[in-house]
């Protein structure tokens, strides 16, 4: 089995739907694997992380069903083989509260989702750049 | 016989019943109780009988009688005597016949202690009519008056009709024991009396008990010398208190002689166990009548009490009831909608009319309104201040409030009795009542006295001009009394409109409770809405950007279309993040912290000549002082008043903004000028409405939520804005911070 190189977990279908087609366009040979709540989430990382392969990327929703973004983001710190994977919230709110209560739960970043396809795959190229080429060591 | 000497000074300690001499009109014998022997004479005895009156003392009565009446049965005296014993007095046996020298005289028998006391004194006296029948047609006539004034000037009226003195006046004796003339009834061409007041000291204590123990007193002719009554009872002089020959005080005498009177008589008004006046009479020549016709005059004087009596009482009843009518309006009119300060001072009926006063002051919420007779308002201030800082407990009240506080002697006139009632714990809500000083509200129409000889002692000068100045001198400053039940009124009218103000305040707290919770409950939904908004709106953009960039198949028209939707959802996004941001103000807590200006400013500036891209700014900043206020908020004021300010003036050539701030005393006013299209003036009322925008500005983009996000953050600091403006040619956005 293989992981994904984006793990996203993200509760809005359309959204998800978008996202997945924008990661496309930006690198069209990047896998995502989409996950709706934080449980099936866990369940697919602990499966994954059984089998010694994670993802290159993790990126959460906040506001997900039953468990939330930052109680997930906890529970996936406590996963030994997952700690080196950068996790980035990806999130509609811009509250200044939620972006700190993210950094302090050990995100790696936090970014307001932008608003329009294009807006999205603009973003999401900065991310990959970052994420995927200039810090290759970090990985 | 007593040395006592009188003056001024000590009137009020002389001891008037038991002066030792009797009025020379008649002579006076008094014996023993038990053994009928003669304990006191008058010396004027000798003039009925030959030999000194000295020679009697002693002696029985049984000796006196055969030298005194010849002509009567032997023992008369002693038997009359017997009989008064018996009966423990001697109202059957008064007054007795008996011929003295030819003339007829009475015998008036009255008890003195262990003694009892024959007087002699003449029958004759000018007084030809049956005075029974004339009293009992006097009765009914004086009780035929409606009120007490009337009945008053009837019994003034039908006295003198009987007894036929030159002047009948009544006293009333008010509060502190003052005396006035009440009704009169007098020959023409004297001088008149009616309202005139004198002092309590006119009539002194030992008088008034001495009254009101003796119903009548008769003093025959001033010029006459009394005649010592002696004894071998030394130190033990005969209480002459029932007597009717009993000598009067020498100052009382001189002040009839002043006053050009000859003779007087009077009678006690009783009411309630108490002194309630006297029926005085003045004869300006020596006059006497006799037992029959002052016993006559008694009668009527009592039964003139007791109608007194009860028509006072009615009076004091109707007056207490008049008093609670009105306190009830009032009651009524504070359970109403209506503000305190109507209920209490509009209409027929005021606050004033539950008590007896001239005016009244009501201090509420800052505002003094007043009715009747007042101080100006300025001095009301003044005693509200004395008030405050004095008033122990929620009532206050005195009648000679002048004083007790210098000051308010300038405003005598108006305020020399306060009743004050304190409404808020704090005293800064006051109802004042106001009585004015007595002199004021008496004048007295009284002629000057005639010039007398001045003596050291003053007694050359007593005359009843003396007496009103005395008494004026007494009353300055003061007023009428409060009553029990006035004072009794105001305190309830205190509670029902403490308990007015609580249950109006109560209304408003649960109104602001009320309106709170909407607020709260809006700002909620308002959040929730737009955020739930933003999700979907954000698909429809997405996909259709998506389909605009990935979808081959798409001709010109539908790429059109598709662009149009995505104007469409942009568009409402703007709107739902303005009414996002406009909830936010709502329930944000307010971070105050010193701002500097001049960098949010230029900041600000920056921003928005990018965003807007406009050419032909012209853009002037002048200075930009500091000022408080939550940073968020305030950038965002500052931000949506320039951004409209340089929009709306885009298409002037060039555009001109200014932006400037000025210290001005306690406050900091910022204002932001453009040169652009301006408010037409019938919309200035609705240019901080939400969603609201003018016709003028259809081509301008905006979401009509800007200002009311502004007004908003505006109100949350307690801040004020306002605006100048001209349709085509400008607009002054003008804010006003609070200096810290």
């Amino acid at each position: 089995m293989s992981a994904p190189d984006i793990f996203y977990v993200e509760d809005d279908t359309d959204f998800a739907f978008i996202m997945q087609h924008a990661i496309q366009e930006v690198k069209n040979d990047l896998s995502v694997s989409v996950m709706g709540n934080g449980k099936d989430a866990l369940d697919a990382l602990n499966e994954l992380s059984s089998e010694r392969v994670r993802p290159r990327l993790i990126m959460l929703d906040l506001n997900l069903p039953g468990m939330s973004g930052h109680e997930l983001l906890k529970k996936i710190r406590e996963i030994p083989f997952l700690k080196s994977v950068p996790v980035v919230f990806f999130s509609t709110s811009d509250n200044p509260k939620d972006v700190r209560a993210s950094l302090e739960f050990g995100a790696n970043a936090y970014l307001t989702k932008p608003s329009g396809y294009l807006n999205l795959v603009s973003c999401l190229s900065s991310l990959h750049d970052f994420w995927f080429t200039k810090h290759v060591s970090v990985n | 016989m007593n040395n006592y000497q009188v003056d001024l000074t000590n009137c009020d300690k002389e001891p008037i019943h038991i002066p030792g001499k009797v009025q020379s009109h008649g002579f006076l014998v008094a014996v023993d109780a038990k053994t009928f022997d003669i304990t006191y004479i008058s010396q004027n005895i000798a003039e009925f009988i030959d030999g000194d009156a000295k020679n009697w003392l002693g002696k029985n009565i049984k000796d006196l009688e055969p030298v005194l009446l010849p002509n009567a049965p032997t023992t008369q005296l002693s038997q009359l005597l017997n009989l008064g014993a018996g009966n423990k007095n001697f109202d059957s046996v008064n007054p007795f016949n008996v011929e003295l020298n030819g003339e007829a005289y009475y015998i008036v028998l009255t008890p003195s202690g262990s003694n009892i006391i024959l007087e002699f004194e003449p029958t004759d006296s000018d007084l030809s009519l049956d005075v029974q029948k004339a009293i009992g047609r006097s009765v009914s006539e004086i009780l035929t008056g409606k009120n007490l004034t009337a009945i008053l000037k009837n019994a003034a009226k039908e006295i003198k009709k009987i007894i036929q003195y030159d002047r009948v006046m009544i006293y009333r004796f008010n509060e502190d024991e003052h005396g006035e003339v009440v009704a009169e009834v007098k020959n023409d061409d004297l001088e008149p009396f009616m309202g005139l007041h004198y002092p309590a000291s006119d009539i002194p204590k030992q008088a008034r008990q001495l009254y009101k123990l003796n119903l009548t007193r008769i003093i025959a002719d001033v010029n006459t010398d009394a005649s010592p009554i002696i004894t071998f009872e030394e130190g033990q002089p005969l209480d002459l208190t029932h007597s009717v020959l009993r000598a009067v005080s020498p100052i009382h005498i001189q002040y009839l002689k002043n006053m050009g009177v000859g003779s007087s008589f009077s009678i006690s008004l009783m009411a309630h166990g108490e002194l309630w006046g006297l029926v005085a009479c003045h004869n300006y020549s020596p006059r006497f009548i006799n037992y029959k016709a002052r016993e006559a005059a008694k009668l009527v004087g009592q039964i003139l009490s007791s109608a007194l009596e009860y028509r006072q009482d009615e009076e004091d009843t109707e007056q207490l009831n008049i008093l609670n009518a009105a306190a009830g309006e009032i009651s009524t009119r504070l359970k109403t909608d209506i503000t305190i300060a109507e209920a209490l001072t509009k209409g027929k009926t005021t606050v004033k009319d539950i008590t007896m006063s001239a005016g009244v002051a009501v201090i509420l919420d800052g505002a003094i309104t007043t009715i009747g007779q007042t101080p100006d308002q300025e001095q009301i201030k003044e005693v509200a201040i004395w008030l405050q800082s004095n008033m122990a407990d929620s009532i206050y009240y005195t009648h000679r409030f002048p004083e007790i506080f210098g000051p308010a002697k300038a405003y005598s006139e108006n305020a020399s009795g306060i009743l004050a009632c304190a409404l808020s714990k704090d005293l800064s809500e006051l109802i004042i009542w106001f009585k004015p000083e007595q002199i004021t509200s008496i004048s007295w129409a009284g002629n000057p006295e005639k010039p007398a000889e001045p003596c050291e002692d003053g007694i050359m000068q007593l005359s009843p001009r003396k007496s009103f100045e005395t008494w004026e001198q007494i009353v300055k400053n003061t007023s009428s009394r409060w009553t029990n039940e006035e004072v009794t009124t105001v305190v309830k009218i205190r509670e029902e409109v403490i308990y007015a103000v609580n249950r109006r305040a109560n209304e408003i707290k649960l109104l602001n409770e009320r309106l709170q919770l909407a607020y709260e409950e809006l700002d909620t939904f308002s959040y929730t809405i737009s955020h739930d908004l933003r999700t979907p709106l954000s698909s429809v953009k997405s996909y259709s950007e998506f389909l605009l960039a990935t979808n081959k198949s798409l001709d010109d028209q539908a790429k059109s279309i598709l662009g149009k939707i995505v104007g469409g959802a942009d568009k409402m996004n703007m709107l739902i993040k303005e009414i996002l941001n406009y909830s936010r103000v709502g329930r944000a807590d307010i971070a105050f912290d010193k701002i500097a200006m001049t960098a949010m400013v230029s900041e600000i500036t920056k921003e928005v000549i990018s965003a807007l891209k406009s050419e032909n700014l012209q853009l002037k900043i002048g200075d930009t002082p500091n000022i408080y206020g939550d940073r968020t908020m305030i950038m965002q004021v500052f931000t949506n008043l320039i951004n409209n300010a340089v929009k709306y003036s885009s298409k002037s050539n060039p555009s001109i903004v200014e932006i400037s701030g000025k210290v001005d005393g306690q406050e900091t006013v910022y204002s932001i000028s453009d040169n652009g299209v301006g408010i037409d003036v019938n919309y200035f009322s609705r240019v901080f409405e939400l969603f609201k925008r003018m016709d003028n500005v259809q081509d301008y983009e905006g979401t009509g939520v800007g200002l009311a996000i502004v007004k908003r953050i505006i109100e949350k600091h307690q801040a004020r804005i306002w605006f100048e403006s001209k349709l085509g040619v400008g607009t002054i956005f003008y804010i006003s911070f609070k200096n810290l």
